[in-house]
Parts: structure tokens; C-alpha cells; sequence
């Protein structure tokens, strides 16, 4: 690794921990805030796990190097992504009673 | 017999052997956590109220008092992840001292949120929320106890790494390096769990 790759590296994790600590700050304000769905946290629960994502894409990206990964780890991903929507989605047809 | 591809990178999957492992582990772990974030749905859209409401109340105003503590220690576990990644950048230009100082700062980081994590547990406990006061600890405990279990998993082999584990930099140091970048991944996934937990438990209910 070169001098100047060690510098973009370094600059690169640096800005990622500053935008990190910006959405953990962003998540907690977000818990507080009025989003005017009525006698629901729908509101809050999608801006909160919504920055949750794009914290998780920031850590896989970039500490991860997901960004520059060969393409054999990006299917292994993809399959096991896929799945875990799968397992997510069960608690939900088990609610609108399709499982059951 | 010498196991192959620790350094060099096979031909047909592009990366060492170790590399590949670790990431088919690291999906397993996937499972695991989304089978319990899938049983944490499940009770929280079966629930009539969220958190239920146990003998002693409900958890929310001590979930709130923990908002802190919790917050305090996401902002640890990001700051583990970049002196983690760190020491593997320091390993890259074989700068052995600047190593040891970010992954010892990395092991201090862990350390700091088990810490934390005792004194909330057992503040909980001590008033009366536990596991079998309600589904919502039930759950709480099962999903942060399993993610201790992790962080100490991790502790144990970076330990490793910083105690006996470093010889191996003198004799190998292409595959020490390697070494690093998988417990690395490893430890970046338990950040990442983290940063799931952190809202729907402390923050979103």
C-alpha cells in the first residue's frame, strides 16, 4: 500500500466516523420528534431504521470494504439479504394472517 | 500439511480462503440475529401495548433513563470499528508500534461497553425487569446478551492478536496482516448489529 493510499484510506475512515457520529446524533433527535402520525411510532420507526441503513452501508462500504469486495462476497450477500428479508417478512404475513 | 491460500488468492473465487470463510460466517450471523429481529417483530406487532406492562410497571421510563448510556456506547463501538480498521491500515505500511496502539485502543473500546452494558443490566435487574417480566426484556436480554457474547468473543481473539498471537508478524506478515483484516470484518458485524439494536430497543418503542 503507497503513501498516497494510506492517506486517501485514512481521510476516507476519518469522514465516515464524523458522518457516523452525525446520524447517531440524527437517530436519537429523530426518537424525540413529532412526526404526526397519530398514536403511532410509524413515523419514527421508519426515519430511525432509516438511518440505521445508510449507517450499516456506511460500515459495510466502507470499514467492511464491501465498496471495492470481489463479486463472489457480493453474491454471498445478496443470497444471504434476500433470505433475511424472507425471515423479516414472516412476522408480517403471520399479522395479516397468511401463515397462521 | 500447510493449509493453501492464506496469503495468495485463488484463481476461481478471487480471494484467500479465509476471506471467503469468514464472510459465509459472517452470513450465518446474519441469520441468527434476523431470526431474533424477526421473533422481536413478531412480539411487538402481537403486542396491545409496547413495551408490555409487568408487575413493576412498564420499562419505558427506565429505557428512557438509559437513552445515554446507550447512546454513549454506540459512539464507542463506531470509534472500536475505526481504530479496528486502523490497525489493519498500520499493519499495510508495517508500522508495527501504531498497530498495537490502535488495536489495544480497540480491545480498551470493547472493555468500556461491557462495562456500561453491566451497570445498565444490573440496574434493570435490580428493579425488577427481568427477562421474565415481560416479552419485551425477554427479548431485550436475549438479542444485547447475545451481542455480549460477541463483543466478548471478540475481545478474546484481538487479545490473542496483541499477545501471542503477534509472533507471527516476525515469520509471516502478509498473513498476520490477513489475519487482522478477518477478525476486522468480524468486528465491523458486531458494530453493525449494534447500530440496528440501538434504535429499535432504546429508542423506538
Amino acid at each position: 500500500m503507497s503513501a498516497k493510499d494510506v492517506a486517501h484510506h485514512v481521510i476516507t475512515y476519518r469522514n465516515v466516523f464524523i458522518l457516523l457520529l452525525i446520524c447517531t446524533g440524527l437517530t436519537v433527535g429523530a426518537a424525540y420528534v413529532d412526526f404526526n402520525v397519530p398514536k403511532s411510532m410509524a413515523g419514527a420507526l421508519f426515519v430511525g431504521l432509516t438511518i440505521a441503513i445508510f449507517k450499516g452501508y456506511l460500515v459495510a462500504g466502507n470499514f467492511m470494504h464491501l465498496k471495492t469486495e470481489k463479486k463472489i462476497i457480493h453474491y454471498i450477500l445478496f443470497l444471504t439479504v434476500f433470505f433475511l428479508f424472507v425471515l423479516l417478512a414472516v412476522p408480517v404475513l403471520w399479522h395479516i394472517d397468511l401463515v397462521k | 500439511m500447510e493449509i493453501p491460500y492464506n496469503v495468495e488468492v485463488r484463481e476461481d473465487t478471487g480471494v484467500y480462503n479465509s476471506k471467503l470463510g469468514i464472510w459465509l460466517f459472517l452470513a450465518s450471523e446474519v441469520m441468527l440475529f434476523g431470526g431474533l429481529f424477526s421473533a422481536f417483530i413478531l412480539l411487538r406487532t402481537g403486542a396491545p401495548v409496547w413495551p408490555p406492562i409487568g408487575v413493576n410497571g412498564s420499562i419505558l421510563p427506565l429505557l428512557e433513563h438509559t437513552i445515554p448510556h446507550a447512546t454513549f456506547n454506540t459512539i464507542v463501538l463506531i470509534a472500536s470499528s475505526v481504530t479496528m480498521v486502523m490497525a489493519w491500515v498500520a499493519l499495510k505500511t508495517k508500522d508495527l508500534g501504531k498497530f498495537k496502539i490502535y488495536l489495544g485502543s480497540t480491545i480498551l473500546c470493547a472493555i468500556i461497553f461491557l462495562v456500561v452494558k453491566y451497570f445498565e443490566y444490573t440496574h434493570k435487574i435490580h428493579e425488577g425487569f427481568v427477562p421474565a417480566h415481560d416479552t419485551f426484556m425477554a427479548i431485550y436480554f436475549t438479542i444485547t446478551g447475545l451481542h455480549g457474547l460477541h463483543i466478548i468473543g471478540g475481545i478474546i481473539v484481538l487479545a490473542y492478536f496483541f499477545g501471542p498471537g503477534i509472533k507471527m508478524w516476525d515469520t509471516e506478515p502478509e498473513r498476520f496482516t490477513n489475519r487482522i483484516e478477518i477478525v476486522g470484518l468480524y468486528w465491523h458485524f458486531v458494530d453493525l448489529v449494534w447500530i440496528f439494536l440501538f434504535p429499535s430497543l432504546y429508542l423506538l418503542n
